[in-house]
């Protein structure tokens, strides 16, 4: 089966091994049809050599996370995420994966009617203790929000779907945090309800054109765009890749992570007495390893609390991976043991992540996250 | 299977595709492992076959049967019990990282991959030793050690992801085996699980055990004697100090003449690696760690001890280096300048798809004293195929790794990769070298062992093999040549034909 993956893209990879250990799947299963390496010479039996799709494949390309940790590792710089992207669009498109009902998952996420009428339905379930405990969601899903005020036009503040259904204060917080660096912020709401990064996982991408199409003509001034979620952001500064036009390329560079953009504003904020916090940094994915702008998360945290400590484990995923932990709760789960490990092991007081999916899969263990911007909200505000 | 069904089953985890086995099948040999371990942890798909008929090297000839992912030492055991009812050759593997093609299966045998096997089971400070299941990773090791102030030395290139069973297996080396020595110095003692299936300690904790040293028959035998399931390893002491030195220089004779000045010298340097032009520049596009570009080679130094001593060190490297014509030397400034050089260095093989999908590695080493020479011959081997060789190489221990580089696609390309490396291998052992320094001879090297031994040597080494595995079930097909092997071909042929493709 062509599964439209380019020659010279597949052959980038001498199957070397070296990414295996920077693979959550592999490490928390040791079986190479779980791995980078063996998901692309999968994916060469399949193109190239007219092997079967068969359930042990599918499960081989279903179970990737996406966290893309393999790019980083790869001496020679294959571009795995795209690779996968596109052999999920292929499958997708024949029917093959991404089944109607998890299709009709991500339906609403582009409606905000829709996903906040769906979301408030999660939030009332959830208290009535009708949703399975292993998917892992967390217990105080927000039933309503005060909406967001602009708080001047230099720089537009990516608002999204799911993060803004379920974790409005984080946006409430870096809105406050910019306003304090004199950075006026606009929301973008309902101009650009949802970066597609969910779909494109899935092998939507059709749907993620449509939404990148959205929110490049909604948004057509040469602003920044900031973004503080991980995963949207690397989506976003995808949107070059996946139109393939000058135009999306130009949008593209005007994407930034909310730390990134702050990294170099730093000196604008006021100068507090920093909290007495020892704050563990668990860099999301699409942050070190697709953006690869994850120090900036330190640079700005650093002056408000007492102490910052390091996760030694090479930024390996939580198992989030957007949709993943939904999907695929038992791998998601044996992932996020291994990371509670990693975090036990440095004794933090708080855990600080910039993504809202890795934060709302640690809630699910316990673990308390809190986004890189409410800490800093928090120690502004003494 | 209805969406709707597919659909409950996966939010119930019950879907077969994530279970990833089936608990009944037609076959007796899948039924006895399947008993014997877990249905999800034996496995017999297409493309799990497919998948372990592979290591990093270039050879395609693998045929796996049945794999297991043992947990345990009793479970390895029960393995080769059912291998030897079932007439079935073993093949352990681990990360599959080999150069060489050891873990490559031949003839549909049981793959056993450790992977599984992962717990590093005590740190025994008292006795210097750390006891670890196959699995543990290289890297992992260190890392777990790092708290108590130890590593473990050995460090080949692909330390991050290779097992110790592996290393074991391989006798692996790596840069700082200069000093420190290679992996069969820091095995202190193996628990085996014979080709029988009985399970035997070689080696010990006494400084000097009695008797004969089966540990280090052992280590380097590349699975043909049997599957280590627990591996005491020797602690080593974190070094008080280190100085990295990155010297540049307009050509591969002078960076090599630079290595045997310095070891002619009396020093011993922890590490001494020589990159030349082509690889160095795709190893400083992965890295940026500041590799100049435009060097003929470089050459990364390395010592380490007490402050005082490597201050002196240093310095002689180098003025060696310059009376060597070095163009340029520089010393690492900080632990983070010094890590991204060794990243470049480490991941040097993997950077090669930059240039062409595929590469043919050798692993002969030569004496010192004919490095530049051999070098010579490489490139000029190099010019009568027209092919691209780089080099990389441990240049302390004489040590080379040259890389054909070639896309596989272009045609009649592989006879003339293998032609050129038949002459390399011809000039290293002509210059006074041998085929292997670590990746071992699996299925790549074992044609040109005759080169290196009499009949008469390698006849002593299958009787060697043989009191071991009398039935020749463990690896077969590998190391020896084919005459003197002759049980691994009678084994390898009594394979049903057809039953696993």
């Amino acid at each position: 089966m062509d599964l439209h993956l380019d020659e010279d893209d597949l052959n980038s990879c001498v199957q070397c091994g070296l990414c295996l250990p920077h693979c959550p799947t592999f490490r928390v299963t040791g079986d190479e049809a779980m791995s980078p390496r063996g998901r692309i010479h999968l994916m060469r039996e399949v193109q190239d050599n007219g092997a079967p799709l068969t359930p042990e494949v599918l499960e081989s390309f279903e179970t990737c996370v996406q966290c893309r940790g393999c790019e980083p590792a790869c001496p020679s710089s294959v571009p795995y995420g795209h690779l996968m992207e596109r052999t999920r669009e292929t499958l997708a498109d024949a029917g093959a994966i991404t089944p109607l009902w998890q299709r009709a998952m991500f339906a609403p996420l582009a409606t905000p009617v829709a996903l906040k009428a769906g979301s408030a339905a999660l939030g009332v379930a959830k208290r009535l203790k009708l949703v399975p405990k292993r998917l892992g969601l967390p217990d105080d899903l927000p039933l309503r929000q005060e909406p967001l005020e602009p708080t001047g036009t230099d720089v537009y503040f990516f608002t999204g779907c799911v993060m803004d259904a379920w974790q409005r204060d984080v946006h409430r917080s870096g809105m406050r945090v910019l306003k304090a660096a004199g950075i006026g912020a606009t929301p973008t709401n309902e101009l650009a309800p949802c970066c597609g990064a969910l779909h494109a996982h899935a092998g939507l991408a059709d749907q993620t054109r449509d939404l990148a199409e959205q929110m490049m003509g909604n948004l057509r001034d040469d602003k920044p765009i900031l973004v503080d979620s991980a995963g949207c952001g690397a989506a976003m500064k995808d949107y070059g890749h996946l139109l393939g036009t000058t135009e999306a390329e130009a949008f593209s560079s005007r994407v930034f992570d909310i730390q990134e953009f702050l990294a170099d504003h730093v000196g604008a904020l006021p100068q507090v007495d920093p909290l007495d916090l020892r704050v563990a940094v668990q860099d999301p994915c699409h942050l070190r390893h697709v953006q690869r702008v994850h120090l900036a998360t330190r640079t700005v945290l650093a002056p408000f609390v007492r102490e910052l400590v390091e996760i030694n484990d090479d930024g390996l995923c939580c198992g989030a991976g957007g949709a993943y932990s939904v999907l695929q709760p038992e791998l998601a789960g044996q992932i996020r043991d291994r990371k509670v490990n990693s975090i036990s092991a440095v004794q933090p007081d708080v855990v600080a992540s910039a993504n809202p999916g890795c934060s709302l899969h640690l809630a699910g263990a316990g673990v308390q996250t809190l986004h890189p911007m409410q800490i800093v909200d928090e120690a502004l505000s003494q | 299977m209805s969406l709707l069904r597919r659909a409950v089953d996966r939010v119930r985890g019950t879907d077969d595709s994530v279970r990833g086995a089936q608990d009944h099948t037609t076959d007796p040999l899948l039924d006895a492992l399947i008993d014997a371990l877990d249905p999800a942890r034996v496995k017999f798909d297409d493309a799990q076959r497919s998948l372990l008929g592979k290591d990093a090297s270039v050879f395609d000839g693998g045929n796996a049967g049945p794999i297991c992912y043992p947990t345990s030492t009793s479970e390895v055991v029960a393995i080769m019990k059912i291998a030897t009812q079932f007439d079935r050759a073993v093949v352990p593997r681990g990360a599959g990282t080999g150069l060489a093609g050891g873990a490559i299966p031949l003839g549909a045998p049981i793959v056993v991959a450790v992977t599984k096997m992962r717990d590093v089971i005590e740190i025994d400070e008292a006795n210097g030793v750390a006891w670890v299941e196959p699995g543990v990773i290289n890297l992992d090791l260190t890392r777990h050690l790092a708290p108590l102030g130890y590593h473990f030395a050995p460090d080949p290139s692909s330390q991050q992801v290779c097992t110790i069973g592996g290393n074991v297996a391989n006798n692996s080396g790596g840069p700082h085996c200069l000093a420190y020595g290679v992996t069969n110095a820091h095995i202190q003692a193996i628990e085996v699980v014979t080709p029988a299936g009985d399970v035997v300690m070689l080696g010990g904790l006494d400084a000097e055990p009695d008797g004969y040293d089966l540990r280090g028959v052992f280590v380097g035998s590349e699975g043909t004697l049997g599957i280590a399931t627990k591996v005491a390893v020797k602690l080593t002491k974190n070094r008080p100090a280190v100085r990295t030195l990155l010297l540049s220089f307009s050509s591969v004779r002078d960076a090599a003449n630079t290595v045997s000045g310095v070891i002619a010298a009396g020093i011993v340097p922890a590490a001494m690696e020589v990159m030349d032009n082509a690889i160095t520049q795709a190893v400083e596009n992965y890295v940026n760690a500041g590799y100049p570009r435009d060097a003929a080679a470089v050459l990364l130094a390395e010592v380490d001890g007490p402050n005082e001593g490597i201050e002196i060190d240093a310095n002689r490297i180098r003025e060696i280096g310059l009376e060597n014509n070095a163009t340029d030397v520089r010393l690492a400034a900080d632990e983070a300048e010094r890590a991204l050089l060794w990243k470049g260095r480490k991941t040097a093989f993997g950077a090669v798809a930059q240039i062409a999908p595929n590469y043919y590695l050798h692993d002969t080493v030569v004496p010192r004293s004919k490095l530049a020479d051999v070098l010579d011959q490489i490139y000029a081997i190099a010019a009568k195929y027209e092919l691209l060789i780089m080099n990389v190489f441990h240049a302390g221990d004489g040590n080379l790794h040259p890389l054909i580089v070639f896309d596989g696609r272009d045609e009649g390309i592989l006879d003339r990769v293998h032609a050129a490396g038949a002459e390399i291998i011809e000039a290293s052992l002509a210059a006074g070298g041998v085929l292997s320094g670590e990746h071992g001879i699996g299925v790549e090297k074992q044609a040109y062992m005759h080169l290196l031994f009499s009949d008469a040597d390698l006849d002593h080494q299958n009787r060697l093999r043989r009191a071991f595995d009398p039935t020749c079930r463990a690896n077969p097909g590998k190391v020896l040549p084919a005459g003197h092997s002759c049980a691994d071909i009678q084994h390898l042929r009594s394979v049903p034909a057809g039953l696993w493709g």
